[in-house]
């Protein structure tokens, strides 16, 4: 490896290229001087992984999560191009077709019990079940985080105040706190991630709070403090950085559990209303015919199940992904 | 050395209580009470004690990151406003070097990150930051291609020359060393040690070298100040602390030092019996009285204040009385030691 002269903006080779092994060449009878100036030159350092590339890294080691990843990536982009991968419309059954069983000729999944084409309903109610996955996952990782953080960080009365109302929405059982608000805000699919996002923030907040305790208390806080950077500034260089992944780790598991408390409240009537297609709500009108034709009112239920199998897998293996030791 | 220089940061009757609870009633915590010490320029003051006394107290009073109760510190000939921002001349020329290099890195901010910071804090220019913290670094031993590292790759000594060199960045004119070097292998700390000096001359530093260690203190220091729980009881120069301690503590402190020499160890073993109070309720008067063996009714009585005994030597304790009161000082004293 040829020496690399110091500069104020040195070229570092990458971790692949350099060569740590490379024998450090000097006279024989060297003074200390003269050894340590050889050591300074040859002594480049290596790029080190960003923490985002070492957690991808490990994530993609991980068989299980990986395969949880790819079904659901399989059923957001299906979900997304909804309308080229089937051709019939969710909503518009033929009427002599009804309850009939999955692989009959033309209908690969079967007919619900207006006649409508199963698999189209499937592939079209994805868009809404991920929807009340995702969105309220989001918006409560969002403000959860914003709550607990600054509870966190400040303490004194403001975080006082916070937490202890967290505490207070968080005494509820989750489905019952999200049947309450699904009732009084109405029945909808709006309604029902709305619900969904208060009955997530409590928990998210607390996560958020206890790890900015942990971190309040380094001194890297303290230097920064001391350098004269603002609250804002700390949180988002300081802060936010070392409670991002126990934030995100616990958020990832949560996509799942918000699915099953939308479909619970669609099967209910407090989410989406018909005719959209929702899983959860499938599985409701699908009910009566349970004993007539069990087999497609699994399919929904089984669709609800393995979302939320993959999201926990995913999220356990996000987890092991991050777990590394830093400090 | 220094005593034609002005004097940096000159400490007035600094106190500093913390709320603790004890069960289910609160009480204070006297971690600081009544601290006056001053620090010419281009010198370094050590600072002793055992733990507990209030060192890393004194230390984040000094820097601002907690405010007095009561007391002031001038810095630069500017009175420090308690308990708000200060201003930004005055961060600039004030940094510190805390205990842990563990815990004194962000681990998710690379080195050049972490030193960068209090520049982009300042508002210095993405070049110039960049500039900046490959010349810092290369004067704290390390070569700027270590600027990609994350604190996790670096060893304990590295790290804290990071911590110097992040301290170093703003180019302040008083740097607080707590416990600095405490957390290292002796032989890295003697690396680090050297490096201070090296660095005190190029930068034309101020240090307040904080340190539970008699040893490391004594190397570092012009002057030395001795607390115990919250008091100062001793100041004067490093020199004649460790050859003309006064205060009992001091001398209690300074034995125990181990020596090297078996001629020179100390056959006296409880020169000073117990444990140090708890600064909880912390005792009346002079706080050592209940571990002192001269100690007498009048310790108990009255604070004593710091007496000039010699030429720079000043001690806070009634064996030491204020010139023109008439008592002698008991020379069984010298005589024990």
């Amino acid at each position: 490896m040829a020496v690399q002269a110091f500069s104020a903006q040195p070229v570092k080779p990458t971790r692949e290229e350099h060569d740590m092994t490379a024998a450090i060449s000097v006279p024989d009878g060297a003074t200390v001087e003269e050894l340590r100036a050889a050591w300074w030159e040859a002594d480049h350092g290596a790029d080190a992984r960003p923490f985002w590339t070492e957690v991808g890294r490990r994530f993609v080691a991980n068989k299980a999560g990986v395969a949880a990843l790819v079904f659901l990536l399989l059923l957001t982009s299906s979900a997304v191009f909804a309308p080229w991968i089937v051709r019939a419309d969710p909503l518009v059954g033929v009427a002599t077709d009804r309850l009939l069983p999955p692989f009959s000729p033309g209908h690969l999944l079967g007919t619900d019990e207006q006649g409508r084409e199963m698999l189209a309903r499937l592939v079209y109610g994805g868009r809404l079940s991920l929807a009340t996955g995702f969105v309220p996952t989001a918006f409560a990782t969002f403000i959860g985080t914003c709550i607990g953080v600054w509870a966190g960080y400040k303490r004194g009365i403001s975080g006082t105040i916070l937490m202890r109302t967290m505490d207070m929405l968080y005494a509820f059982p989750a489905i019952l706190l999200a049947i309450a608000i699904g009732a009084s805000l109405g029945a909808g699919a709006l309604n029902s991630m709305i619900a969904v996002t208060i009955v997530f923030i409590p928990p998210i907040a607390r996560i958020a709070e206890s790890a900015t305790r942990q971190v309040a208390i380094q001194e890297y806080l303290e230097a920064s403090r001391l350098s004269g950077a603002g609250t804002l500034r700390i949180l988002r260089t300081q802060v936010l950085p070392n409670v991002a992944n126990q934030i995100l780790v616990y958020a990832s598991g949560l996509v799942g559990v918000a699915m099953l408390i939308a479909a619970g409240l669609s099967f209910l009537g407090l989410g989406s209303q018909p005719p959209t297609p929702e899983w959860g709500y499938m599985l409701n009108s699908l009910r009566d015919t349970i004993y007539s034709a069990p087999l497609l009112t699994v399919l929904p239920g089984l669709m609800i199940f393995l979302t939320s199998v993959a999201f926990n897998t995913a999220s356990d293996a996000l987890r092991e992904a991050m777990d590394m030791r830093l400090a | 050395m220094n005593a034609r220089r002005p004097v940096l940061l000159d400490l007035r009757d600094l106190s500093k209580s913390f709320t603790a609870r004890v069960g289910l009633r609160s009480a204070k915590v006297s971690a600081v009470d009544g601290v006056s010490l001053a620090l010419r320029q281009g010198g370094t003051l050590g600072v002793v004690g055992e733990s507990g006394c209030g060192k890393s107290t004194l230390a984040r009073l000094v820097v601002g990151l907690i405010a007095p109760d009561a007391g002031e510190v001038v810095f630069d000939g500017t009175r420090m406003p308690a308990g708000q921002k200060r201003p930004r001349r005055v961060v600039r020329d004030m940094q510190m070097v805390f205990q842990d290099p563990h815990s004194a890195l962000n681990p998710r901010a690379t080195i050049g990150e972490a030193v960068g910071f209090p520049l982009r804090v300042q508002g210095t220019p993405r070049r110039e930051v960049s500039e900046r913290v490959d010349e810092v670094l290369t004067q704290v031993g390390l070569h700027g291609n270590y600027r990609s590292y994350y604190p996790h790759q670096l060893s304990g000594g590295q790290r804290q020359r990071v911590n110097i060199a992040r301290a170093l960045a703003l180019r302040p004119k008083l740097v607080v060393l707590d416990e600095s070097v405490s957390a290292l292998d002796k032989s890295i700390q003697a690396q680090i040690l050297d490096l201070l000096r090296t660095l005190q001359d190029t930068y034309d530093l101020t240090y307040l070298f904080i340190s539970h260690d008699l040893n490391v203190v004594e190397y570092m220091s012009d002057e030395v100040a001795v607390m115990y729980l919250g008091h100062v009881v001793e100041t004067c120069s490093a020199h004649d602390l460790y050859r003309r301690p006064l205060h009992p503590y001091t001398k209690v402190l300074l034995a125990s030092i181990p020596k090297i020499d078996p001629r020179q160890r100390s056959t006296e073993r409880n020169l000073a019996s117990g444990e140090i109070p708890s600064p909880i309720d912390p005792p009346s008067g002079c706080r050592f009285r209940t571990r002192c063996p001269f100690a007498t009714d009048h310790c108990s009585a009255v604070r004593p204040e710091p007496v000039e005994v010699e030429p720079g030597h000043w001690v806070a304790c009634h064996l030491y009385p204020s010139p023109g009161t008439v008592v002698e000082p008991p020379r069984r004293l010298d005589a024990t030691y």
